[in-house]
């Protein structure tokens, strides 16, 4: 069963439409990579379905339901986790108090870090430390271990592997890996494809607000290379 | 990849059980675009009635415009009302959570410190 699901959503900043017709499937347990090149409306998707965009036309299945109108943070209490693009951490606090502020989803502190610090435990030696002086990559870290005290079944990634060198965005794809095959579904968004290819089990490229094609990453490869040098999708 | 039938079951099941509610018809903003239409409409009605009580020289129709006028100040001071109330609920709700947090930081201070040997 697909834990997401949206059928022809449109969207739209003030007049402009960026999204026409999205149709899109996450699978239970599957991770899906969604590419695309720059502005195709790959982020737009994603706050879509994590609700804290309106589709003007469509709708967003979650969990098998139509959710289309719910709060952002309805969906987040239930287990859908989005991890925005710019990662979403408070800088100015420390590790632990950004942590901390996840306890507001009724788990204690203890059982956050707990999760936090067995799937990152770098952040655990950084505990004290300012978010804000960590490099990007422990950012990164910081920023999924806090979306992951929520106990999430729908993980949303939007791009992931933004300002982080090579080598931490295959570390933290890795580590991605890890946390789908702990069960959790997940969407991912990516502007360079060839690390997400690697742990995603669908992909679909989305092309000027349109699916221009769902496939497995292996069938993908040839699209993808028209959608990013500019030829016609098919 | 693989799938966990528990948390998939119990997410499907806690989404199930949630409300879906319109943001369109969100307190916040009706409260908000309520109240601005009721100070118009407040604003207009007492003009009115200001108007009425200077163009007649009757005692009881300057009354009842007086009270006409009277009317539309109130209506104005509850639409205000109403408004702040739409429009300052977000901000509220944001600086209580502050405040929760930054309690809850105090207290586990005092713990910790409590706790030194």
């Amino acid at each position: 069963m697909n834990l997401l699901e949206l059928r022809g959503v449109r969207a739209a900043y003030d007049r402009i439409d960026v999204l026409f017709g999205i149709d899109l499937e996450v699978p239970a347990g599957r991770v899906v990579a969604l590419l695309g090149p720059n502005g195709a409306g790959k982020t737009t998707t994603l706050r879509v379905a994590a609700g804290l965009h309106q589709p003007t036309a469509g709708d967003v299945f979650v969990g098998g339901r139509r959710v289309n109108g719910t709060a952002p943070e309805e969906l987040a209490r239930r287990g859908l986790c989005l991890i925005p693009e710019g990662r979403g951490i408070f800088p100015n606090l420390t590790v632990r108090e950004n942590l901390r502020m996840m306890t507001y989803s009724g788990a204690g502190l203890s059982t956050v870090e707990d999760r936090a610090y067995s799937r990152f435990p770098r952040l655990k030696e950084r505990r004290k430390q300012i978010a804000g002086t960590l490099s990007g990559g422990e950012q990164q870290m910081l920023a999924m271990a806090r979306g992951l005290a929520t106990d999430p079944a729908l993980l949303l990634l939007d791009e992931l592997s933004m300002g982080l060198a090579p080598i931490i965005v295959e570390e933290l794809y890795e580590l991605v890996a890890q946390i789908a095959r702990a069960g959790v579904s997940i969407l991912v968004v990516e502007q360079f494809a060839s690390t997400v290819l690697g742990v995603a089990d669908l992909a679909a490229v989305l092309v000027h607000g349109r699916v221009a094609r769902v496939g497995t990453p292996h069938e993908l490869q040839d699209e993808l290379s028209k959608a990013y040098l500019g030829g016609e999708p098919r | 990849m693989m799938e966990h039938p528990e948390r998939v079951e119990q997410f499907k099941h806690d989404i199930a059980e949630m409300q879906v509610k319109d943001p369109a018809a969100g307190r916040d903003r009706l409260a908000t675009r309520g109240g601005a239409a009721l100070m118009i409409i407040g604003v207009i009605v007492a003009i009115v009635g200001c108007l009425q009580s200077h163009n007649t020289s009757n005692p009881l129709s300057q009354t009842d415009a007086v009270i006409i006028a009277l009317i539309g100040v109130a209506v104005t001071v509850a639409g205000g009302a109403v408004f702040l109330k739409g429009a300052l609920s977000n901000f509220f709700r944001f600086w209580l959570a502050r405040l929760i947090y930054e309690q809850k930081a105090q207290t586990d201070r005092i713990i910790d410190v409590a706790d030194r040997p």
